[in-house]
């Protein structure tokens, strides 16, 4: 059976090999396994402009095509060009690619559609309706995971020098395939090989990127097959404005690298790397589990630390109170602790695996990434302010089952104020945590996961010594009258972080989400009032009104939406989002403008604007000069800034830009700016 | 079946390196042994004080098929052979996967191509490939009289699948060969290996 299939396969690939490149030509019953397309942004070229082609290619199903460096096997593609005398085409750009592993031997390849660029300069000197016929002869090579074909695409297309005007739907479509093209990093990074263990030798990629940056799954594609062992895993760790990137070496010994560092999301930095020194970066590159220990114990402590937080301070101090009044047996006190225990841990590692597992799928996602969402702002809000009022003694819990069993016993009660302290416990945890947790996620994952598993245990400790040491349980003070007081006096707290959740909610959803929030909160609030009174006369069917207003909240909380993000940074200078409709208007108006153009992973752009843009001087002189402030976020690539930031003779960002009233152009302003430099712009 | 197994064995006893070591230039070339298309042990040790050239093979792949198809590898094999060299074709190709032979399939191959190894060798689990980082098919080693290995890479250095190309490239494999034999030092020492992936067992 084996060796009939081996027969034809191999029948098909020589078959296919031979006879392929002559029928791509002809056209004939056997299609090539890439049909590729030559398209030009614009057929009527501007003579003495520039104008993009692409390569368009459309593999068929289980086909891929590769990248510039194929990686352990391939080839380079190669186009040979025919051109009128005088046109010439610039090298072939190729979006960022992705990694196929094929029995431990490493491919980069592109699957599904993808194209990719050469630029063609068209002289100046052309008559308009010149005609420029444009041949490319491409090989290529195109694979399935089982066999390989080379094969020859001869496409063509003919231009005709005009006016240089881009149909808006080829605008589109370029802009599309623009946007998997790799941006320039624009600063260098450095690369260090270093002779580890035995034989191998380990090479270290330092490459400048920003600390609050997100960066998923990093991966450093190589331009040549001599720098790494491409099929060796590549581990990725932050180091301040640093992404260290490490992995096995390769034979050679470049004296300067090229490469493409895949940042998530299709999205891709080109770079280019010289020697230097690069230190390996703890827990991240060489996984030690002296760190991973390290991190676990912080975790723990980190847990600990939570406990006097505001949002659970009260619900553990009840918990041990109910413990200390309740006298349970030994071990009932033991079975109490375990459960509340298991909670609070069970609780924390399923947040963390959520978040593992988004990240995985590729969303940006941080810790405490649950309160990115409004709705379930609102839900905790109406979930605290509800455990305040209970506090405060508005209404108390007598029905099994609900969530707030604060002061129920048993190992189910506890197991539930277990899992409720650790889920309202995590919006605290953001400002402590959130850096230390950041880096538990680019462990490996049950490394990661325990931290967070650490982080449940610190959370769990207090309650947990009290349920195993009696000498401790014996010294909290006697259940008295005051313990009423206390727990009324609890509720402030509690009140206190549900303002604070109001004030995240406003942040994200606006003044009307708030609005929306208090009134749902307010609305609940009433219910359980009307709760308490029944309550208080003994009425059957105490909840019946608490739990109805209590839907009505709730469907509120599906009511709120993010509102939508707002212009970066607006408080720095006034500054505005920018277009080019915004910069022709202000200019019209005879106002200097200072444009400047940023991306979230650039380092050199953050020490910018940290050290000269955002200073107090820069925003006085500009305040004073009556100067508009326009910026321009390149994080993900927006094609339209691109191309501008391009007529100004730069790749990428930083770009700055000073329009004084009067003159013709804009100045560009050096990469690297001293607040001097900006203050002297307006005075002079 | 069974002399497969035997040959795995066989060749897992001999192989005790890492199966991602590198190999490198002027170290000596690590013993293996494998068994041919007839079925008979051929160990890189029977050889001792000879020049042996390695190709890894796979008779599918179509950069293969530009050296074979041309003519150009079975020149290169006779230049190596007729001069007392000795040339191990070696298919480390998992069953199932494009180009793996058994013996039989290799033996009629090696008549209809009229090519000429000393011996076409086996390696279905692909553990002498992986020993000497073989990455693509072709992709060749030289190694000198005394044992060491000093040429690894590609068999010219025109990586493409077109036959046409094949006139103007330079053959570092013969290159190496003639200045090993000459006394000089390998001018290319290494090259960038080029064609198909070795199609590999997936571990």
């Amino acid at each position: 059976m084996s060796s009939v299939r081996f027969v034809l396969a191999c029948l098909c690939a020589m078959v296919a090999a031979i006879v392929l490149p002559a029928s791509a030509q002809l056209g004939t019953d056997q299609p090539p396994y890439i049909t590729m397309t030559l398209e030009a942004e614009t057929p009527n070229p501007a003579a003495g402009s520039e104008v993009t082609l692409a390569f368009v290619s459309r593999p068929k199903p289980t086909w891929h095509g590769y990248w510039k460096n194929p990686g352990d096997a391939g080839i380079e593609t190669s186009v040979a060009w025919t051109l009128p005398d005088g046109v010439t085409a610039g090298p072939l750009e190729y979006p960022v690619p992705q990694r196929l592993i094929i029995g431990g031997l490493m491919n980069y390849i592109y699957e599904g559609e993808f194209a990719q660029f050469a630029t063609l300069s068209i002289p100046a000197g052309l008559a308009p309706g010149t005609r420029i016929p444009v041949a490319a002869k491409v090989d290529y090579l195109v694979c399935t995971d089982e066999i390989c074909v080379p094969e020859t695409a001869n496409v063509s297309t003919v231009l005709t020098v005009g006016d240089g005007a881009v149909a808006s739907d080829a605008r589109a479509r370029f802009d599309a395939w623009r946007a998997k093209m790799p941006k320039p990093l624009g600063s260098d990074a450095t690369f260090e090989v270093v002779q580890a263990t035995g034989a191998q030798r380990m090479f270290r990629l330092a490459v400048p990127y920003p600390a609050d940056a997100s960066a998923i799954d990093p991966y450093f594609y190589p331009a040549t097959g001599d720098v790494i062992d491409m099929a060796a895993p590549q581990s990725a760790a932050r180091d301040g404005d640093m992404l260290v990137i490490e992995t096995i070496a390769a034979e050679g010994a470049p004296e300067r690298i090229e490469g493409v560092l895949a940042i998530g999301n299709g999205r891709g930095l080109s770079l280019a790397a010289t020697p230097g020194t690069v230190a390996a970066v703890e827990g991240g590159a060489d996984f030690a589990w002296g760190a991973a220990l390290l991190a676990f114990g912080g975790a723990i402590l980190g847990g600990l630390i939570l406990n006097v937080m505001p949002c659970v301070f009260p619900i553990l101090s009840l918990k041990a109170l109910s413990l200390a009044k309740s006298g349970a047996s030994e071990a009932g006190a033991r079975r109490d602790a375990l459960a509340y225990t298991a909670g609070v841990v069970l609780v924390c590692v399923a947040l963390g695996a959520v978040l593992l597992g988004l990240r995985a799928g590729g969303a940006a996602a941080g810790w405490a990434f649950q309160l990115q969402d409004p709705r379930v702002i609102l839900f905790l809000l109406l979930l605290v302010t509800a455990i305040a009022l209970n506090l405060a003694g508005l209404f108390e819990i007598a029905t099994p089952g609900a969530v707030n069993k604060l002061s129920a016993s048993g190992a189910g009660g506890s197991f539930m104020t277990g899992a409720l302290a650790a889920f309202i416990a995590t919006p605290c945890t953001g400002p402590f945590m959130g850096v230390a947790l950041g880096a538990a996620l680019v462990l490996p994952w049950p490394a990661a996961l325990a931290i967070f598993a650490g982080l449940g245990l610190g959370l769990a400790l207090p309650f947990l010594l009290l349920g195993f040491v009696p000498a401790l349980r014996r010294r909290l003070p006697k259940p008295g009258p005051w313990m009423d007081t206390f727990r009324k006096a609890l509720s402030v707290p509690m009140f206190l972080t549900a303002l604070a959740l109001a004030w995240v909610l406003g942040r994200q959803a606006g003044v009307d989400g708030m609005t929306i929030g208090i009134g749902a909160a307010l609305l609940f609030a009433l219910g359980l009032w009307w709760t308490g009174r029944r309550q208080g006369r003994g009425a059957n069917g105490a909840w019946v009104p608490g739990a109805a207003l209590a839907a009505v909240a709730l469907v509120a909380v599906g009511t709120v939406t993010r509102a939508p993000a707002q212009a970066m940074s607006p408080a720095v200078l006034g500054a505005q989002p920018f277009t080019e409709a915004r910069l022709e208007e202000l200019r019209a108006q005879g106002k200097p403008v200072f444009a400047y153009f940023t991306a979230d992973w650039c380092v050199t752009c953050k020490v910018n604007e940290k050290a000269a843009i955002e200073t107090d001087r820069v925003a006085k002189a500009f305040g004073d000069g009556g100067v508009a402030v326009l910026v321009g976020d390149w994080t993900d690539g927006n094609p339209e800034l691109g191309r501008f930031i391009e007529r100004h003779n730069r790749a990428g960002v930083p770009l700055y830009l000073w329009y004084a009233p009067g003159e013709q152009g804009p100045r560009v302003l050096p990469q690297v700016l001293t607040p001097g430099m900006l203050t002297d712009l307006v005075t002079t | 079946m069974k002399r497969m197994i035997i040959a795995s064995v066989a060749a897992a006893a001999a192989f005790a390196i890492p199966s991602s070591a590198q190999v490198s230039n002027g170290s000596q070339a690590t013993n293996f042994r494998l068994t041919d298309a007839n079925g008979n042990n051929v160990a890189l040790s029977d050889f001792k004080g000879k020049l042996v050239v390695l190709e890894w093979h796979n008779p599918g792949c179509p950069f293969v098929v530009k050296h074979y198809k041309s003519g150009n590898m079975q020149k290169t094999q006779n230049a190596v052979t007729s001069a007392g060299g000795v040339w191990l074709t070696i298919n480390s190709g998992a069953p199932g996967k494009q180009g793996h032979m058994n013996g039989a399939e290799a033996t009629k191959l090696l008549a209809d191509q009229n090519a000429a190894p000393t011996h076409y060798l086996l390696d279905p689990r692909g553990i002498v490939g992986k020993g000497y980082d073989a990455k693509t098919t072709p992709h060749m080693y030289v190694i000198n009289p005394a044992g060491a290995l000093v040429y690894q890479g590609a068999i010219d250095d025109k990586p493409t699948a077109n036959v046409a190309d094949i006139a103007g490239a330079r053959n570092h494999v013969l290159a190496a060969v003639e200045e090993v034999r000459a006394g000089k030092p390998v001018s290319v020492a290494t090259s960038r290996a080029y064609g198909c992936t070795v199609k590999y067992p997936d571990s």
